[in-house]
């Protein structure tokens, strides 16, 4: 699941200065499931939001709302208020949520409570890691399930790269490399074969290379239909 | 069993979230036959909310005070706390509260005006005055007619002072009276007055709750003696005072609870020996456990499984009495169906027999009646309805139903009642018996984990000095023993409700349940009868998607903000105080005891305070919060110190964040130190957020 944080304070607060009345938006989507974005934290932001103006004398208000997810157009006929009525909405959703409640609501400044960071698991309970950069090409078949691109620091495909010392990463000495770990786990698994197979240059387009990337489910698109009418 | 799912709609169509408690009833409340909310008095008296307490037992126990003294208590037979220590002391508790509040202390919720149909009651026992409180506060105009001078019933006339003083009793009988019923004592119905005559008064109906006045008495050789009593007429006797003679050896035929009465008051009236003597052995005997054990304890001995065949008299005065082995009491099909041993008899020595035997109604209430009685010459009756086949004459209580406790007749008077109401309302007669389900028992993977607390031990006289006299022979608890006794409650049914559609399943109950009770499938499951109601979950749940059955989670922001508000001062303090240990306090400071721009709001656990909580506290004005918890281990819950802890410190790191000191919100751990030593916390708590 995609995994975010709450931006520093300071920052919030420097990114709503020019907005009186702003709509606090949590997400029932991953940011609820990671604990940083749902309804609850958007009720204790918009309470310390209040508590900030009030402190600084400042005439704002702050209302707080959630819905299922941001990300997904039918969900925000659920909204309880009305987006058009306010200055600004600070949305707690995750970067994808942000963007696309932008365009659903192109007159209304929708502004990040959150760095979006990674897409990770919850590896014990109030602690996530990050386990996929979104690559568009895994080759976790390859690679005993351990991700090359996400736990290497260079992400290369083939291998080490000649600087790990005992273990560790040379760009950072606190990382595991993560080559050392995908041969020991093709290890365990009797795979190293696959370890030896050398691996193409990677089609960046699939990554970042290519610009915006799109998902089609033809069986599920409605512009086909109504062009088939 | 399964529960019902609960969605956002169809929770923004109650009016409160204890509106889920009446899918499934705590098993205290399924048994109790009037069916009183046990689980919501009891935790009204954890809280020293007495009045609340007490008319909430009162709206479906009208014999409170006398229930609280000699209920034979099925809830708390039922109690799930039973399975992981001892039940809660319910019948104590209950007893701690109706007398403390007496009959001014509950509320008299009386009919806007009663100016019903006047209908008659014959009877003022539990039956009678119960059916007669529900008619005046259906704006009917009852009157009862009790052939004795005073009225109760058996509770006046047949239950010995030691179990049930009379003072007790007139709480319940001053409280019913209130509400605007009529007792007109000395008046027997059959003699005095006909139910002809009674109609012809212009009452509109007539309800016999006459009960079951007399003793069976055993038609054997000897019994016409003068010293062989009737168990219900030797005790009726006493109780008013009537001279009574008994010899040195009291002989008591009978095993049920009126024998242990009489066997018992014998004593205290100086009997040197006072035997037993029954046809059930130990554990079949119909008596009550408890009566039977302090029976035993004030040295009434018994004699199981003999039957007597004839009261041995000679030189005019009773010698002993004859009694054959009994082989078997209850037949295969479970019935009373005694057989004996003739050639096994034995001889007991006595001067003086009791007959409690069972009771039997003194129908002398239809004299030149329309009554109908059946082959066996009881009356005839319908069961549902509760008419008789007179035209306008009901019947309740135990004249119809199987003999049975105070708290049964309540629950058949207050039946009649409803059934009178719709004849009278020219409605059919149609009452709906159905109950919600009960709650399933408690796993013993989830009773493991409750902490155990030993149930509060009632101080008796000993044994040898309780016989001396007819004084009580326990004391009350007090009113710090009563809290802690009713924070014993698992408050069944009461827990964690799910709002399906806003779960994310993000596993967070889960993860921080103290009782490992929630499942997440599709969405988190926490089964209601698994759920022991701490509220941790719902403290923490990232998307709001977990309200309580027993408590509005609203509930407690809206007392805060209203103590809040009541503060006069520069700097207002909140103070959440965790009242598990709480002594006598009615969950806020006494008057006296206030500190200056200090609030304290009591709530029944840590566990249930939130972060978001104390940032509102702040957002709605206060200039510092304190939270007051327990030391760790002496949570009413498990694991609730560190939890409190942590979200107090994830709230200061919020208040930091905006700049508000985290010395203006203090956690200590002190609440179960005493009342000193919590004064002293908050004061200084207070002081040093002022000086901040």
């Amino acid at each position: 699941m995609i995994v975010a944080e709450r931006k520093p304070m300071e920052e919030i607060v420097e990114m709503l200065a020019p907005y009186k009345k702003v709509l606090v938006l949590g997400c029932g989507g991953c940011v609820a499931v990671c604990l940083t974005g749902g309804e609850r934290q958007a009720e204790m932001l918009a309470s310390q939001l209040r508590i900030l103006a009030r402190r600084q004398d400042r005439q704002a208000s702050f209302t707080e709302d959630c819905i299922t997810r941001q990300c997904e157009r039918e969900f925000f006929d659920d909204l309880n208020e009305n987006v058009e009525d306010f200055d600004a909405v600070l949305s707690l959703a995750c970067g994808a949520g942000v963007q696309y409640m932008s365009e659903v609501f192109p007159s209304v400044p929708i502004l990040p409570a959150m760095n979006t960071t990674f897409l990770g698991s919850n590896v014990a309970p109030g602690k996530w890691d990050e386990y996929c950069r979104g690559c568009g090409d895994c080759v976790l078949a390859w690679t005993g399930g351990i991700c090359p691109i996400t736990k290497c620091s260079k992400s290369l495909i083939n291998g080490t790269c000649g600087g790990t010392n005992n273990g560790k990463c040379e760009v950072n000495d606190e990382m595991d490399c993560g080559w050392l770990l995908i041969y020991k786990r093709l290890k365990e698994l009797g795979r190293l074969d696959e370890y030896r197979k050398l691996r193409p240059a990677r089609d960046h387009r699939k990554d970042r290379g290519g610009g915006v990337r799109r998902l089609i489910l033809s069986e599920m698109t409605e512009e086909e239909e109504e062009a088939a009418q | 069993m399964q529960d019902r799912d609960l969605t956002t709609k169809e929770l923004a169509g109650l009016e409160s979230t204890t509106e889920l408690m009446e899918q499934t009833w705590a098993p205290c409340r399924y048994a109790c036959p009037v069916h009183a909310d046990v689980r919501g008095y009891v935790e009204l008296i954890s809280q020293g909310r007495w009045r609340e307490a007490i008319d909430l037992i009162r709206d479906r126990l009208p014999f409170a005070s006398v229930c609280g003294r000699i209920c034979h208590h099925p809830c708390e037979t039922n109690c799930r706390r039973g399975d992981v220590d001892e039940p809660v002391a319910i019948r104590e508790v209950k007893r701690f509260v109706s007398e403390l509040q007496g009959a001014a202390g509950a509320t008299v919720f009386k009919a806007a005006s009663q100016d019903k149909a006047q209908v008659a009651i014959v009877g003022s026992g539990p039956a009678g005055m119960s059916a007669a409180l529900e008619l005046a506060r259906l704006g009917y105009r009852p009157t009862v007619f009790e052939k004795f001078p005073v009225a109760g019933g058996i509770p006046a006339t047949a239950i010995p002072r030691y179990r049930l003083p009379r003072e007790v009793l007139q709480q319940d009988v001053d409280w019913i009276c209130a509400h605007g019923v009529t007792v007109r004592t000395s008046v027997e119905i059959g003699r005095d007055k006909t139910i002809a005559d009674l109609k012809a008064d212009g009452f509109e109906a007539v309800l016999i709750a006459a009960g079951l006045a007399d003793s069976r008495m055993l038609d054997i050789k000897g019994a016409d003696h003068d010293r062989v009593y009737p168990a219900v007429k030797f005790l009726t006797s006493l109780a008013f005072d009537e001279p009574v003679e008994i010899g040195q050896a009291v002989l008591i035929i009978g095993g049920g609870d009126v024998a242990m009465d009489a066997a018992r008051t014998a004593l205290r009236m100086g009997a040197r020996s006072v035997v037993a003597m029954c046809l059930e052995n130990e554990e079949e005997m119909p008596a009550l456990k408890w009566e039977q054990q302090e029976a035993l304890e004030e040295g009434v001995s018994f004699i199981h499984r003999r039957g007597p065949v004839e009261i041995v008299v000679e030189g005019g005065a009773i010698k002993s009495v004859k009694a054959r082995k009994v082989l078997r009491v209850f037949d295969e099909e479970k019935r009373f169906n005694p057989t004996y041993d003739d050639s096994d008899t034995i001889d007991v020595e006595c001067d003086t027999v009791i007959m409690a035997i069972g009771q039997k109604a003194d129908y002398g209430f239809a004299e030149s009646g329309d009554l109908r009685f059946d082959e066996r010459g009881r009356l005839v009756f319908n069961q549902a309805t509760h008419q008789t086949s007179e035209s306008g004459v009901f019947a309740c209580g135990e004249i119809i139903t199987p003999p049975g406790s105070v708290v049964e007749a309540c629950a058949s008077g207050r039946r009649a009642a409803l059934a009178v109401d719709m004849h009278l309302s020219n409605r059919e007669i149609v009452i709906d018996d159905a109950l919600p389900p009960e709650i399933d028992e408690i796993p013993a993977d989830i009773a493991d984990k409750v902490p155990q607390v030993a149930r509060c031990v009632v101080k008796a006289q000993p044994p040898d000095r309780r016989i001396k006299n007819f004084d009580e022979i326990d004391y009350n608890l007090s009113a710090d023993e009563a809290m802690r006794e009713s924070r014993r409650c698992l408050l069944c049914g009461g827990g964690a409700e799910v709002l399906v559609d806003k779960c994310v399943a993000c596993l967070t109950c889960l993860r921080i349940c103290p009782f490992d009770v929630p499942r997440v499938t599709d969405v988190a499951r926490i089964e209601s009868q698994l759920c022991q109601a701490c509220g941790m979950c719902i403290g923490e749940c990232p998307n709001n998607a977990i309200v309580a059955r027993g408590w509005d989670v609203g509930d407690l922001a809206a007392r805060t903000k209203a103590t809040l508000a009541a503060l006069q001062a520069d700097k207002k303090i909140i103070a959440f105080v965790c009242g598990h240990h709480a002594s006598q306090s009615a969950w806020s400071a006494k008057p006296g005891d206030t500190i200056d721009g200090l609030g304290e709001v009591y709530l029944p656990s840590m566990s249930r305070l939130s972060a978001a909580e104390i940032l509102h506290v702040f957002e709605s004005g206060a200039a510092g919060v304190l939270v007051i918890a327990c030391e760790d281990g002496t949570d009413r819950y498990p694991k609730t110190t560190q939890r409190i802890a942590r979200r107090v410190a994830q709230a200061q790191e919020m208040l930091a964040e905006i700049g508000v000191s985290a010395d203006l919100l203090k956690l200590v751990n002190c609440a179960n130190q005493g009342r000193d030593t919590l004064r002293r916390a908050l004061a200084e708590g207070a002081e040093a957020i002022r000086a901040c």
